[in-house]
């Protein structure tokens, strides 16, 4: 029996479920060619240097991954399907082949253009070479020893090859993730000159000659307003152009439309927008203002109301912890104790915390890799928690060695001395467990979580006297050699970029730049010289589980960089970069 | 006229000189050092080193301020290390922005407020003017914050007729519709505070000036009440209005903070926050002696038009 009604009714339904799935697919989607894509700058992070010797005051993600890198690609790309691995396919030369016992690293450009038409050859490795050996003082990623101290000859055999002689032999992971990756090939034929009305020419092979170029290069990079006009800043090696630029950090671009990578642009431009507040920024997004931005962690119960978006958390690169001054002058002796560090750990509610306050978007910090986005840096020990949350162990670690814990109050060291069951070290009788942590305001959740780890401490009797500075002072109180604290947390801890392998060469090392609370231990600087010799990531795993142990700082939870809203109309985006660098070449529209 | 004019113009440039050196010991007073605070945690004792002998940070105080007074006599501002600008590009490319908003929104509070104040004193105690002094009330008393907010939920999340943020990129895209657009929200949520006070003392003066004795008189003499009121009475009310104003030219080139915060405007109130924010010393001073020699020539305006409104003035000085 026929009954058309319930055919017509069947074939209505089939039609409703075929352009509800082609709704949902973009691939099934109308690609749209062209159009302009709006990114939300985080509040009071603009770019505002241009030029890629960057030196520390404009060292960040706003200028270096999000805004430099769009125009001027390292000769290592990092970062590949949101993992942080050599991407081979963006990067500019063929992967480094080692030899020597890995004292010599050779590279073989790809044949690239800039902008211009010129191709991208080994002179303009050797200039970007040349201008950093003469002017190291002006570059922020620079450690004495380290690159480029460490690459001791170059030759260039052809135009399109570099070999590199080392000081010595090198792990392949460590000087391709650390060394190689700061690499970045500039325009000599283009900007080898130290004025505006000088020819182009070779002077970067003369140092004194080179030093000059630099400041020509950085004053050229000093009126941002002229970015967009100057001709320095016209020649580029990366999918994009820059249109325009104010100096409030509005940024637009445009396709290099001679970009020889694997994907070029198909939007017509993207702009960059800054933001004075996340709650400016959200208010933006309610009406619909900006196409990729992101939304307050205060605010993300309301992420499922934002219907015209997609919600996706954006995962850094990252540890975090906040440090503690071994040379301090009233506490230091206290740090120097491994029990009192672990006792100070057990008292770090880490589950606590994200659940409550970051309200699940962010994950535990046990050591000093990041154990996401999922990697095999980090091994099953470090993410192990070894100093799980636990009052009875802290108390008892207290107990154990001399002190009388008084809980609610402040403990207090009663048996002094330097043998077992003794309080350890220049802790005289008396002494209290009373500390002065400094961390950065501005943060809610920050203040939050200092707030909720100064009860918890209280409960085996560690006091902590809290103090909120502007993240500028908290730096440099704890870099500074400042007595206003002797525990600071600047709210950031260490991103892992351009130096992706985590080594912590810059950080834990005895007498390293960055080692602001003068950590010091001789297994771990012989461990960490391990990891940049060796081959084998089982050398960063012995490093990573000594410090997972041994505590260099106080390891708290890393919050998830960004929560990231996305037009659903936007593609391509995903997933997020790790290193948060991002890819608008991928980007395009569709209709719905 | 003259000589008041230089005397005034005299005690001024002692009172921005003031002004300098007071803000320049104030943000030396400030704690922490701004190396590192600018270099960051990666700065290495070269950098470091290397970076205040480039800004002059490793001469004595005094030093440090006679340079900054030297350049300053050569109109040079010195330069912002942490948004890598000249201070005078910086002023270049926010005061015009602040100059628009804030001189949009007292224009139109004026334009609003004078008729409204008038209309108030004229119909004193009906129904309308009942209206609008509760108005004034309920507007004047409300944070601009707050009021703020209420706009941008009304009119963006709600409506979504108007933008929730000011113009944004460079000045000479504000005559574009979308940026007009953007500024019709920032100005009305300064202007109806500004329209609530100035209404208000509109609304007094005006009352003052009507029971004076050359009201009657110009009444007696058969002038209509339309001349009265525009032709003598308005000029008299003016006075204190002109008074508000010169003291709120600080303010239009000091720039409006919270209001400029909330609607993402990169005003004069925003840099100078920031800069507080980020010990950008150049900044601080540069928007500093700005609105000092704003607040000053605000004076020495107001008292200029008071002889102009005032025909007394003219004669005193």
């Amino acid at each position: 029996m026929r009954i058309p009604g319930l055919r017509i009714l069947a074939a209505l339904g089939f039609v409703a479920i075929a352009v509800a799935a082609c709704g949902n697919n973009p691939s099934t989607q109308q690609k749209l060619s062209g159009g302009t894509a709006t990114f939300a700058e985080a509040p009071n992070a603009k770019p505002n240097y241009i030029f890629p010797l960057t030196s520390g005051g404009f060292f960040s993600v706003a200028n270096l991954s999000q805004f430099q890198f769009f125009m001027y690609r390292p000769l290592y790309w990092f970062g590949q399907d949101g993992k942080v691995q050599l991407n081979s396919s963006l990067s500019l030369a063929s992967d480094p082949v080692y030899t020597d016992g890995g004292k010599t690293v050779t590279m073989k450009l790809k044949g690239w253009k800039w902008s211009d038409g010129q191709p991208i050859t080994s002179r303009d490795v050797e200039f970007w070479m040349n201008l950093l050996k003469a002017n190291v003082a002006h570059w922020a990623a620079y450690a004495p020893g380290e690159f480029p101290d460490n690459v001791t000859a170059m030759s260039f055999p052809d135009s399109q090859t570099i070999v590199f002689t080392l000081d010595k032999a090198y792990g392949s992971l460590f000087f391709t993730f650390n060394e190689l990756s700061q690499i970045t090939p500039l325009p000599q034929h283009v900007w080898d000159k130290t004025s505006d009305s000088q020819a182009v020419g070779d002077y970067d092979r003369d140092a004194t000659q080179a030093a000059a170029i630099y400041k020509y290069l950085d004053g050229q990079s000093k009126s941002i307003g002229t970015y967009d006009n100057n001709p320095l800043w016209q020649v580029v090696s990366g999918p994009w152009k820059l249109k325009s630029m104010t100096t409030d950090g509005h940024v637009a671009m445009v396709p290099n439309k001679g970009y020889s990578g694997p994907v070029k642009p198909t939007l017509a431009e993207f702009d960059e927008q800054p933001y004075t507040t996340d709650t400016a920024e959200f208010n933006v997004i309610h009406s619909g203002g900006v196409d990729y931005g992101y939304i307050p962690v205060q605010d993300v119960d309301q992420r499922n109301s934002l219907t015209k978006y997609t919600f996706t958390p954006w995962i850094g690169w990252q540890i975090t912890y906040f440090q503690i001054n071994f040379a301090n002058a009233t506490n230091g002796a206290l740090y120097k104790q491994l029990y009192m560090r672990q006792a100070m750990q057990h008292l770090v509610d880490q589950t606590s915390y994200i659940k409550n306050l970051f309200k699940g978007f962010a994950y535990p910090d046990y050591g000093p890799v990041p154990i996401k986005p999922a990697n095999n840096f980090a091994d099953a020990f470090e993410q192990s928690n070894p100093y799980p949350f636990d009052v009875s162990a802290a108390t008892k670690l207290l107990k154990d060695n001399g002190w009388t814990v008084n809980a609610g109050g402040v403990s207090t060291c009663t048996n002094p001395g330097t043998g077992a069951g003794q309080c350890g070290a220049q802790i005289a009788s008396g002494q209290k467990a009373s500390f002065k942590l400094e961390y950065a305001s501005g943060t809610v959740v920050v203040a939050q979580e200092m707030q909720a780890l100064k009860t918890d401490w209280s409960k085996a009797g560690l006091e902590v006297n809290l103090s909120e500075a502007p993240f500028d002072t908290v730096i440099s109180d704890a870099f500074g050699g400042s007595t206003a604290a002797d525990m600071d947390n600047w709210g950031g801890g260490w991103i892992f970029a351009p130096d992706y392998y985590p080594t912590g060469d810059e950080i834990f090392s005895t007498g390293a730049g960055s080692n602001g609370g003068a950590y010091s231990n001789a297994t771990n600087d012989a461990n960490t010289v391990a990891t940049t010799t060796s081959n084998d990531v089982a050398a960063l795993h012995t490093y990573e589980d000594f410090l997972a142990k041994d505590l260099p700082v106080i390891w708290i939870p890393v919050n998830d960089s960004q929560l990231s809203l996305v037009k659903k109309t936007l593609h391509g985006w995903d997933p997020q970069d790790a290193l948060l660098q991002f890819y608008p070449e991928n980007w395009y529209f569709t209709s719905s | 006229m003259t000589g008041f004019l230089v005397r005034r113009l005299g005690q001024s440039g002692i009172v921005v000189l003031g002004v300098t050196i007071i803000t320049f010991v104030l943000t030396r007073l400030l704690p922490g050092g701004v190396a590192r605070a600018i270099l960051g945690p990666r700065a290495s004792p070269i950098e470091i080193a290397d970076f205040n002998h480039t800004n002059g940070l490793d001469l004595p105080g005094w030093q440090q301020y006679f340079y900054y007074l030297g350049q300053l006599a050569h109109g040079n501002l010195g330069f912002s290390y942490r948004l890598n600008e000249s201070v005078g590009g910086l002023l270049q490319d926010h005061l015009p922005k602040t100059i628009i908003l804030l001189g949009i929104s007292t224009l139109v509070a004026l334009a609003i407020a004078v008729p409204l104040g008038m209309m108030q004193a004229v119909r004193r105690n009906r129904l309308e003017d009942y209206f609008f002094t509760s108005l004034s009330f309920a507007l004047y008393s409300m944070p601009p914050f707050w009021l703020a907010l209420i706009l941008i939920v009304f009119f963006s999340a709600n409506l979504n007729v108007l933008p929730p943020v000011g113009p944004q990129g460079a000045i000479s895209t504000y005559l574009d519709p979308a940026q007009i657009s953007a500024l019709v929200l920032p100005v009305a949520a300064l202007a109806l505070v500004t329209i609530a006070l100035f209404s208000r003392y509109m609304r007094s003066s005006m009352l003052d000036n009507l029971v004076q004795d050359y009201v009657r008189t110009a009444r007696a003499k058969g002038v209509s009440t339309t001349g009265v009121l525009y032709r003598h009475v308005l000029r008299n009310a003016l006075i204190p209005i002109v008074t508000l104003l010169g003291l709120s030219l600080p303010g239009i080139f000091s720039g409006a903070l919270i209001t400029e915060a909330i609607f993402n405007y990169p005003g004069m109130g925003l840099l100078f926050w920031d800069s507080a924010q980020t010990r950008d010393y150049p900044v601080l001073l540069g928007v500093t002696v700005v609105v000092a020699v704003a607040t000053v020539v605000g004076n020495l305006l107001a008292d200029v038009f008071y002889a102009v409104v005032d025909p007394r003035v003219r004669v005193a000085a």
